[in-house]
């Protein structure tokens, strides 16, 4: 229902083509694109359900991690400490189930650990007004030391029952309980940001600080809130990669940080506003996920992988900040 | 010859009219002060002089020339320099370092190394030739304020300068630095410069000048003579010289007399504000003035809880506020409209609706989830009661006129239903029409027994829209005046008078 008001001036036109719809649509066509190169050179490995399936798995630690990721980026601050706090979430789930303890603590006490480093690091942030960037980071690497204190440098595989690989590794009618687990947070998320009073809030501090302040939003609670869900999400991806392969790294989580930033940014180009967003991020992590196994059922060499992936990032953001520009 | 020759010249953004048809003549080696109030065009036409905006119509000469000034570089190449009033300096960079910020640095012929040498031999040369002793080995953060305008200065000594021009640049110092400084623009006289010489303060006018342009309202008011210069006779050109209409009829409310705001000896941390006291009764609009710089803004800040006070009292309904801050006030029905519409008060790619439900989304979620139907008819009711020129609610206010992002503020402000409205320069930008509707609008509000606060720079204004008069100067209030019989020279008197008593 669209009300048109007093339109006696020139009221402000919609455009209907222009560079705008380049900049909502691109990122989506060059993902199109991306799929039909790949199912054309492979169609009987790429272009399969099982395939298909198989992604939707490969992808979700990304998806998962990425999505805190958004929240955070969407009241316009960084956590660079995902990346170590996935690490972290992933030991101590291993060291709880070696220790025989039940699946669900082994997820459940990760998630707490998440959501405390979380808001501690985002009252830090917001408390003393230092720059989220460097905090984060310099929370990472006291993360990081935490961890090989932890595991004392050493992979932790011995004596993981296998109850704990039940969720990183049991389908549900032909699903991956992994890809559900991602869907399920995927809508939670989008529902929150999208519909809640709660996203509503995050996105107008990211817009405007200020503003919002005057607005009578109270800028710290729901910056320390932001950080601990991300805090938590980092911690829940470790934690469900340790379920996977049965095993945890102290450095296992680390690798996530840059491609999680790469799909949010990403899925910043999908929409025309180019504020995060949990949908286009899901979309952006897709493409780096296709991206990667397309590459590698072609045989393509890792760091000629890495070459294609970078500047593909790099295009997209061309294409956004050109439609934005207009 | 003249050295500038203006002609007629006009600016237009979009319908409003910034300048209208100025004629100005600068000669070799005058001083030319420009005076207005705020908001009368001085900027603006600074601005055409040096190149930053184009004139809409008119025409400028240099030595006799016509030329367009396309840019502030043009304008340098031209002779053409300006002292803005917040410093262009480097502050970690040496004095020496910030003198050659425009100009290449000497460069050792053998290997491409900066001769420091040549720097400092050049340096010392621009120095003695203009009598100038800077310690310009130290970095410009150990510059006192005055140091740091005089280095601004001999940079643009630099170049062949021929016209310079300083806007206010006696805010910042303190006596003896502003007569250091006075002493010097003498000098760059002697030597032929010609200076426009921007200014609050009208001693310094007047005794600078060898002429005065007085701007009001974008217009040219007076050119005058040295021998014809007088406070009274500025102040009375200031104002445009004649009496403002008055309307007659009873404006607001005020039978009940209640005060529903009372503010004592107020001082914030910063010392923006040091010692205000007024109070605000149900059903009136208390119109705020002072000059730039005299800690209005910042005194509403500190009122709404954005600024944290050192010192002072506020009263809300003869209940004590303390540790105000944003979400106390706006529960106590207290809504801030900022000078800054842009930075404080909008966001500006969010849509109408998202803008205008902000401070009340509570009252439109339902278990932490937004209603939108409910949102979407408050927010067309206010749509509709401000007659908003949009496409419909969820267009992003960037793409609304600065009239229409006003009166998004507005309904904003009015959706919380406060009691207290504390407007900061809340016509700032926006067309006549929007202007009129704004006045009607709060003198509503105040005919409803709310109590309004408006602040503006604008002393017409002011006085059209206010029941009384709060008189700002250096962060204090000096005067609390009825405006039943008040004209502008009065208020004008007050401000200026303290300011030669600061000084």
């Amino acid at each position: 229902m669209k009300l048109n008001i007093n339109t006696t001036t020139q009221p402000a036109k919609r455009v209907f083509f222009s560079k705008n719809m380049f900049s909502s649509y691109g990122t989506i066509i060059a993902g199109i694109g991306i799929i039909l190169i790949f199912s054309l050179l492979s169609p009987a490995s790429f272009a399969t359900l099982d395939n298909f399936i198989n992604i939707t798995r490969q992808i979700s630690f990304l998806v998962i991690i990425a999505i805190g990721a958004t929240i955070v980026m969407s009241v316009n601050e960084f956590d660079l400490s995902i990346g170590a706090m996935a690490s972290l979430g992933g030991v101590i789930a291993a060291k709880m189930a070696a220790s025989g303890l039940p699946l669900i603590l082994c997820l459940l006490v990760p998630i707490v650990t998440g959501l405390g480093i979380g808001f501690i690091t985002g009252s830090i942030i917001s408390k003393f007004k230092v720059l989220s960037f460097v905090t984060t980071l310099a929370m990472g690497t006291i993360l990081g030391g935490f961890t090989f204190w932890f595991t004392g440098g050493s992979t932790i595989f011995e004596n993981i029952p296998d109850s704990f690989k039940y969720i990183g590794t049991t389908n549900a009618a032909g699903i991956p309980l992994l890809s559900l687990i991602m869907l399920v947070l995927v809508f939670v998320f989008w529902f929150v940001m999208s519909q809640m009073s709660l996203g509503r809030r995050f996105y107008a501090i990211g817009g405007n600080e200020k503003a919002s302040q005057v607005s009578g939003i109270n800028i710290a609670m729901y910056k320390n809130i932001a950080f601990a869900l991300s805090g938590m999400l980092a911690a829940l991806t470790g934690a469900l990669l340790a379920s996977r392969l049965g095993s945890a790294h102290p450095t296992g989580g680390d690798g996530f940080f840059l491609n999680a930033y790469a799909a949010v940014f990403l899925g910043m180009t999908v929409i025309k506003s180019g504020v995060p967003n949990i949908m286009g991020t899901l979309f952006g992590a897709a493409i780096i996920g296709i991206m990667a196994n397309g590459l590698t059922i072609l045989e393509i060499p890792t760091f000629m992988q890495n070459v294609i992936t970078g500047s593909i990032i790099i295009a997209a953001l061309i294409i956004q900040k050109l439609g934005r520009d207009s | 010859m003249n050295l500038l020759t203006i002609e007629k010249l006009t600016k237009q953004f979009g319908g409003n009219t910034a300048l209208n048809s100025i004629d100005l003549v600068i000669r070799p080696g005058e001083i030319h002060s420009l005076i207005g109030e705020n908001g009368a065009g001085k900027s603006t036409l600074i601005k055409m002089i040096t190149g930053v905006y184009q004139p809409s119509s008119g025409n400028i000469a240099w030595e006799g020339q016509t030329v367009q000034i396309n840019s502030p570089k043009e304008a340098q190449n031209l002779g053409i320099n300006v002292i803005h009033q917040d410093r262009q300096l480097v502050s970690y960079f040496t004095g020496l370092e910030n003198l050659f910020l425009n100009h290449p640095y000497p460069k050792k012929k053998a290997w491409f190394g900066i001769d420091w040498k040549a720097m400092k031999r050049e340096a010392q040369t621009l120095q003695e030739k203009w009598g100038m002793n800077l310690p310009l080995h130290l970095p410009v953060s150990a510059f006192a304020p005055a140091e740091r305008t005089l280095l601004e200065i001999l940079r643009t000594m630099m170049s062949e300068s021929k016209l310079l021009i300083l806007d206010e640049p006696t805010a910042s110092l303190t006596d003896k630095e502003s007569e250091l400084l006075f002493s010097f623009i003498e000098r760059l006289k002697l030597q032929g410069v010609a200076i426009i010489y921007i200014s609050h303060r009208l001693e310094e006018v007047i005794r600078l000048s060898d002429r005065v342009t007085v701007l009001t309202g974008g217009k040219l008011t007076a050119t005058l003579e040295q021998e014809q210069l007088s406070k009274e006779l500025l102040i009375s050109k200031m104002t445009g010289g004649q009496e403002i209409e008055r309307k007659k009829q009873p404006q607001t409310n005020r039978k009940n007399n209640e005060a529903l705001l009372k503010v004592r000896n107020l001082r914030t941390k910063d010392q923006t504000v040091s010692n205000v006291s007024f109070h605000l009764k149900k059903g009136e609009i208390l119109g705020v003035y002072g000059l730039a710089g005299s800690g209005r803004t910042e005194c509403m800040e500190a009122i709404y809880g954005l600024r944290k006070l050192e010192s002072g009292t506020i009263w809300y309904q003869n209940q004590e506020i303390t540790n105000a801050s944003p979400q106390k006030s706006l529960g106590n029905g207290m809504v801030l409209i900022p000078e800054n519409r842009h930075g404080d008060a909008l966001i500006m790619k969010n849509t109408i609706r998202e803008n205008m439900t902000l401070p009340i989304l509570k009252s439109v979620t339902k278990h932490g989830i937004v209603q939108r139907n409910i949102e979407i008819t408050k927010v067309q009711e206010e749509m509709k009661r401000f007659q908003l020129k949009a496409i419909h609610e969820d267009q992003p206010v960037s793409e609304l006129s600065g009239g229409n992002q006003q009166k998004v503020v507005f309904a904003k402000g009015l959706l919380s239903n406060p009691d207290i409205y504390l407007c900061d320069e809340p016509t700032q930008a926006v067309d006549v029409m929007t202007r009129l509707e704004i006045h009607l609008f709060l003198k509503d509000q105040a005919l409803q027994g709310k109590g309004i606060i408006y602040v503006s720079s604008d002393l017409h204004e002011i006085l059209e829209v206010s029941d009384r008069v709060v008189v700002f100067s250096e962060g204090k209030t000096v005067a609390e005046l009825d405006n039943a019989e008040l004209q502008p020279n009065d208020i004008l008197d007050i401000c200026y008078r303290l300011q030669k008593e600061a000084l």
